[in-house]
């Protein structure tokens, strides 16, 4: 069974070699482009605030692109088609939960998010945390749990980055990991949260573009909308089966997994706090979930071309599933076209990472000291500072060996889900949760997901088809959120204030 | 009421998830696992959701037509693969797919996206958010400031 965190399916291997002049003309664009949004940022972030929520001045459409800039990553252009010319359509229950995820993430917190960030000016995830439960430990634990977690997938985004970036530059592996991340660093420092999605907006409307174009090309290469099932079905027709190649359970699990885990990533979470105007809210389903499915016909219509082209002989059958979009688009669409999607995924990766850095920073130096009962003076000077060290360690680890990143990587989505939708999904929702259910929650979370993943990575037992630590975790830790809170229910109303209460019952 | 229904299908869900996922243990247990899922998946969906919507003393009002769709599209499109036969050779396409996979798609995938965020958007002025709502809690947050600065306000435990 396989569940990947975004990104995931890049690690072990290289791409392969795109330094063509178009396509390097094309990737120094993009990154004069993003650090002209990085300047033009850094001249606006002044406060703590402006640095990790945007000083709460960002508009609708941007929110909506960003979120859905950091939701997909470069997974959704490299290792999502992959996934799918391997799995055939089991890898759609990856982003099939988007039907419903968009507006779910806007009920059960967007609003509520948005209204404890005005009534209280808070700006981190942890900060919803302990303003519900009334909990420096609460406070704590997600922040530790969310640090370790940050490390891992920034990790593995940075050699994703460096992978790209070796493949178009020819940079070699160890450079293009540090090249990634000194540019992504040099606007997330002087930018913060501001450059981020400023770029996340440009690189996301660039990459609705392109899925759009590529899909059309997959069409136009598949033969008709009937031509992909006409010629797939007489040679593989689990591939087109509902659950592709995996077991029911196994697709199924999937959509648990990311549907209801993504409810917890903070990295989008985060980003309801920085809407200027909270009744904009109003359109935000309708737009990300839009911007999510354009983006997406690209991780679709890739996977079944390929699957097609392989069929058919016009392509060799793929060494690495990863090779399904660089092949596609090389061979089969204009020069520019692939240019833009190559230095696409670079800048997707980037503003993933970024995303990270700002969450990451804000635990350290917001979250953490005021768990122990400190507060940072200069949050701003410090944030930065956290940000360089952040990016250091997961760089550093990123250069480890490629399992031990996979590992990570894998460990980071399932700690998030697992440690941040209980407390956050429900726990904004239920006035009957309690402190102690959410503490429990959070620990469970920790450390099911720690005992089960890494006893899966030493292989000391492996899971039946269908069963991932990542679900395990999920399930346990929800678990422990209502019995807890069942038990401790006569606490539930005294963590409760005026406002807190407010907010939750509007 | 309603929210407490909502956190007892939540409740109902998790259960049954955990169900699915035990069934990878027991010889024979993928096909009732898998329905377990699929029950589990729609109703902690839609419990979510009803927790997300309903405001104190009333219940979701017009959004029971798209919460209860959104239960249907689900559980149908994932029953329906379940259920109907395996694909072959010559049978079935729709918009380019065998059957099965065109109702997971374009149903489950689809459908909620044409109904979900216009029925949010549709129902957000009087169900989510109105002005008077925004204007209490910034007034709220006045007098929470006020009483922090004033040292009244009790910290985190």
């Amino acid at each position: 069974m396989i569940v990947l965190p975004p990104i995931a399916l890049l690690q072990g291997g290289t791409l392969p070699t795109l330094a063509q002049p178009t396509i390097i003309a094309v990737a120094v664009a993009y990154f004069l482009v993003v650090a002209a949004i990085g300047v033009w940022a850094a001249r606006r972030t002044r406060s703590a605030s402006d640095f990790f929520v945007a000083g709460q001045g960002i508009g609708l459409w941007t929110m909506a692109v960003a979120a859905m800039a950091a939701t997909l990553s470069g997974f959704a252009f490299i290792g999502g088609p992959g996934l799918m010319y391997s799995l055939g359509m089991g890898a759609v229950f990856i982003i099939l939960p988007i039907g419903v995820s968009g507006t779910l993430g806007a009920w059960t917190m967007a609003k509520r998010i948005r209204l404890l960030g005005e009534a209280r000016g808070l700006i981190t995830v942890p900060d919803a945390i302990a303003a519900r439960f009334n909990s420096r430990l609460a406070r704590g634990l997600a922040a530790v749990a969310m640090l370790v977690a940050i490390i891992g997938y920034m990790a593995t985004n940075i050699l994703a980055l460096g992978l790209v970036i070796d493949a178009i530059f020819g940079s070699g592996l160890f450079a293009g990991l540090w090249i990634g991340m000194a540019i992504t660093l040099a606007y997330s420092v002087s930018g913060g949260i501001l450059a981020g999605v400023y770029t996340d907006l440009f690189q996301g409307a660039v990459m609705s573009v392109a899925s759009v174009l590529v899909f059309l090309f997959t069409l136009k290469v598949g033969g008709g909308d009937a031509g992909f099932a006409g010629t797939i079905l007489p040679v593989d027709a689990p591939f087109l089966a509902p659950w592709g190649k995996m077991t029911p359970l196994a697709a199924l699990s999937f959509f648990f997994v990311f549907g209801i885990g993504s409810l917890g990533q903070p990295h989008v979470v985060h980003k309801f706090y920085m809407l200027r105007e909270p009744r904009k809210l109003k359109w935000y389903p309708l737009i990300m979930s839009v911007a999510v499915i354009i983006s997406l016909l690209l991780f679709i219509g890739v996977g079944l071309a390929v699957k097609s082209l392989v069929v058919r002989g016009e392509l060799p059958p793929l060494e690495r599933a990863d090779d399904a979009t660089p092949f596609f688009l090389l061979r089969f669409t204009p020069l520019l076209l692939s240019a833009v999607v190559f230095s696409g995924v670079a800048a997707a990766i980037m503003s993933t990472v970024n995303s990270f850095m700002s969450v990451g920073a804000a635990a350290l130096t917001h979250d953490l000291p005021i768990a122990f009962g400190r507060k940072v003076t200069n949050e701003l000077f410090w944030g930065r500072m956290s940000t360089v060290v952040i990016s250091i360690v997961a760089t550093v680890v990123a250069g480890a060996s490629g399992t031990l990143v996979a590992f990570l990587g894998i460990f980071g989505w399932g700690l998030f889900a697992s440690t941040l939708v209980p407390s956050l999904a429900i726990g904004l929702n239920w006035s009957g949760a309690t402190r102690a259910g959410s503490v429990a929650s959070i620990a469970t979370g920790l450390v099911v997901t720690l005992v089960f993943e890494t006893l899966a990575f030493l292989k000391v037992f492996t899971f039946p088809a269908g069963v991932t630590a990542t679900a395990l975790a999920l399930v346990s830790s929800l678990l422990v959120f209502f019995v807890v809170s069942w038990f401790t229910r006569h606490s539930a109303a005294a963590t409760l204030d005026d406002d807190v209460r407010f907010v939750m019952e509007v | 009421m309603t929210k407490r229904i909502a956190v007892g299908a939540t409740v109902f869900a998790t259960c049954c998830i955990a169900l699915a996922y035990a069934s990878a243990f027991v010889p024979g247990g993928g096909e009732w696992g898998a329905w377990s899922m699929v029950i589990g998946l729609a109703t902690m969906v839609v419990s979510l959701m009803v927790l997300g919507v309903a405001r104190r003393g009333r219940g979701v009002g017009r959004l029971a037509v798209p919460l209860a769709f959104t239960f249907v599209v689900i559980v149908a499109g994932f029953g329906a693969a379940l259920l109907l036969p395996v694909e072959t050779v010559g049978g079935r396409l729709v918009l380019g797919l065998p059957l099965r996979a065109a109702l997971v798609l374009y149903g489950v995938g689809l459908l909620p996206i044409l109904v979900l965020p216009l029925a949010y958007a549709l129902t957000f002025d009087d169900m989510t958010l109105s002005e008077a709502d925004l204007a209490r809690v910034r007034a709220l947050g006045v007098e929470y400031r006020a009483r922090q600065g004033a040292g009244a306000a009790g910290g985190e435990g």
